[in-house]
């Protein structure tokens, strides 16, 4: 399942940069703590000095206690290896008649020969409050953060891949029959996209560079073998005509006459496709679909000893604006494939109106996917006497003046709609 | 009769002529612009059958020199199919009659015939085999002098035939004749068949028997 490319960056965005933020608040969390502790330390330690020169100074007529403050005592211990380490207490705080958390530092000094335990207090709340307040704080900021890079995260996308989009919109409509240019800005302002689009250019232009090469060589190769043809089907003429000719070289040559026309009529419309893709057929004018097909419907049925029963339903004066033998052509091999892939005593079903004209056959259902059926050469079973490029010709027309064409097949019933508009 | 064949395919130039010289034309084949040139200059022709395409020049250009030497020889422009540029270009420059390529031997027979009837006809516009008489000018037909009664398709395959007299003509170049462009179109010749029957019975109503052969499964033929 592909996703967009948005989606897939926010939902990494949205996975990772929490974890990450949580590590840091973490990480955060203890430097604070630590960063408060050292604090501590420093303010128990300065009022400690502070009790003590107090006290010399005023030769031991000091307090020698105030609550939550400072402590002194005599003391005859010796130095206790957890003094000078902070250590936490709780007092009982008579102003607000409940015991609180303290910090407590004890030194022991010595005056006139005497030892004395110095021991200092501070309260650990306050702190506690303000480590508890700036992590808040952090938090909250590092949430708004992490919306702040999914929101633009999400806005500078549109803008920065805007280049891409508009390449891929041109991509999409390029169409190789038209030998269209596609000349895609190579100044976008993001490199990659630079690149892309230089890509781009030089496939584009390599396509229509082959594309245009295989035209040129079809119609080329079409035009070298008109001669050849031309001098066979002259040789023959000749040949036919010497007068003593048994009967089976001239069943022979009957053959090889008819081989032959086949060859030339194939060749001439591969040339024709070619010289319908080379848009060689500029002279277009008001043509009367409607006359036009009941003539080769007429033509037709003299033509074919089984002709399927007609049935028309053709609106008058349907005018169409195209070039006359491109649109006879069409007109033709639709009728003729209608005619020719039909069943014995089948029907033929003919509808123009101004907005396209339906033939409808009975024939045998298709035995490959319908819209091969417009590819050269593709031809259901081994009809020798078809070229299998009649329906390429028609399609190559329709797509010629942007007609639509579709086949359908129905429980016996072949439909070929050209839709004009 | 003298023809001028101009043609730069060597082979096919040779088929053209010996085609026309076994109907007793006096033939002369040019490959080149130069070469026909020379020739139109000095020799006049009752017809030229005029490739387009020259390797030294266009068929076209050659249509203009001739009418600039005042020549009217009577001229069948051989163009290439589907360029109707060329047909056009070759009728405004005064050609007579075009042809399309590939062509078959006996259409350009019957074309240059028909022209030259045209041009130098005097009043000859009678087809004859026997006691087969057609009438180009008033399209009706006589079979010891009894009408017969004939469609547009039947008239133009027989008069086709007689065009060709004692050559076998076959079913693609009749198809052809009659259809022109549309035999591309059809599926197979048989129409052509049927044609002959037709044409053969009503022939053989009138007592015109045997005139249209049947040359085993190549064509048909008119013989004398």
């Amino acid at each position: 399942m592909s996703k967009q490319l948005l989606q897939r960056t926010t939902k990494i965005l949205l996975v990772w940069l929490p974890l990450i933020l949580v590590v840091c608040s973490l990480v955060f969390y203890i430097l604070m703590r630590m960063q408060a502790h050292h604090m501590q330390q420093k303010q128990l330690l300065l009022k400690q000095q502070n009790v003590w020169s107090a006290f010399i100074a005023k030769r031991g007529n000091i307090e020698r206690r105030i609550a939550c403050e400072y402590e002194i005592k005599e003391s005859n211990v010796s130095m206790q290896p957890s003094w000078n380490e902070l250590s936490d207490t709780t007092l009982y705080y008579a102003a607000e008649n409940k015991n609180l958390p303290f910090q407590l530092l004890t030194k022991q000094f010595s005056w006139n020969g005497q030892n004395f335990q110095v021991t200092t207090f501070v309260s650990s709340t306050e702190i506690s409050h303000l480590i508890i307040k700036v992590f808040l704080i952090e938090m909250v900021i590092l949430l708004l953060l992490l919306a702040a890079i999914v929101f633009f995260n999400k806005k500078s996308s549109g803008t920065l891949w805007q280049p891409f989009f508009a390449t891929l919109k041109k991509v999409n409509a390029y169409d190789i029959t038209r030998a269209q240019q596609v000349l895609l800005p190579e100044n976008t302002g993001t490199t990659e996209f630079d690149e892309l689009n230089k890509a781009v250019n030089a496939l584009v232009g390599n396509v229509n560079a082959a594309y245009l090469h295989q035209k040129q060589f079809v119609e080329n190769a079409s035009h070298e073998m008109q001669t050849p043809l031309a001098i066979i089907r002259s040789k023959l003429e000749l040949l036919i005509n010497q007068p003593d000719i048994t009967e089976k070289a001239a069943l022979l040559l009957a053959d090889i006459t008819e081989a032959n026309d086949r060859l030339s009529l194939m060749n001439r419309t591969l040339l024709l496709l070619a010289k319908i893709e080379n848009n060689q057929f500029p002279d277009t004018g008001q043509i009367n679909v409607s006359v036009l097909l009941q003539n080769v419907v007429d033509n037709f049925e003299q033509y074919y000893e089984n002709f399927p029963q007609v049935e028309t339903d053709i609106s008058e004066n349907v005018m169409v604006n195209a070039n006359r033998s491109l649109i006879e052509i069409m007109v033709s091999n639709l009728v003729k494939n209608a005619v020719e892939h039909n069943i014995p005593n089948g029907s033929l079903l003919l509808h123009l109106s101004a907005t396209r004209l339906i033939i409808k056959n009975t024939g045998m259902p298709l035995q490959t996917a319908g819209e091969e059926l417009f590819e050269r050469f593709k031809k259901e079973s081994h009809q020798t006497k078809t070229t299998g490029l009649g329906l390429a010709l028609v399609k190559q027309i329709c797509s010629l003046y942007g007609y639509g064409i579709t086949y359908r097949y129905e429980s016996g019933w072949h439909t070929l709609t050209v839709t004009f508009l | 009769m003298k023809l001028l064949v101009v043609e730069d395919e060597p082979s096919l130039l040779q088929s053209i002529t010996e085609y026309f010289e076994q109907e007793f034309f006096v033939v002369d084949g040019a490959g080149t612009y130069n070469a026909a040139i020379e020739k139109i200059e000095t020799v006049g022709y009752a017809c030229i059958i005029l490739d387009i395409n020259l390797p030294d020049g266009s068929g076209l250009q050659l249509l203009q020199q001739l009418r600039r030497f005042k020549k009217d020889d009577g001229v069948i422009v051989i163009s290439a199919r589907n360029s109707v540029q060329d047909k056009i270009d070759g009728l405004n420059l005064g050609a007579d009659d075009y042809i399309s390529k590939p062509f078959h031997l006996s259409e350009l027979n019957a074309r240059v015939k028909a022209l030259i009837r045209r041009k130098y006809g005097h009043g000859v516009n009678m087809l004859q085999s026997g006691n087969l008489e057609l009438d180009l000018l008033s399209r009706t037909a006589t079979c010891s002098n009894q009408p017969l009664v004939l469609t547009k398709n039947e008239y133009d395959l027989l008069a086709f035939l007689l065009n060709n007299k004692n050559r076998v003509v076959s079913k693609q170049a009749i198809a052809e004749h009659i259809y022109g462009d549309q035999a591309d179109n059809m599926p197979s010749f048989d129409f052509v068949y049927s044609h002959i029957k037709n044409l053969k019975k009503k022939l053989k109503e009138k007592g015109c028997d045997d005139i249209v052969q049947t040359v085993y499964g190549l064509g048909y033929k008119v013989a004398v």
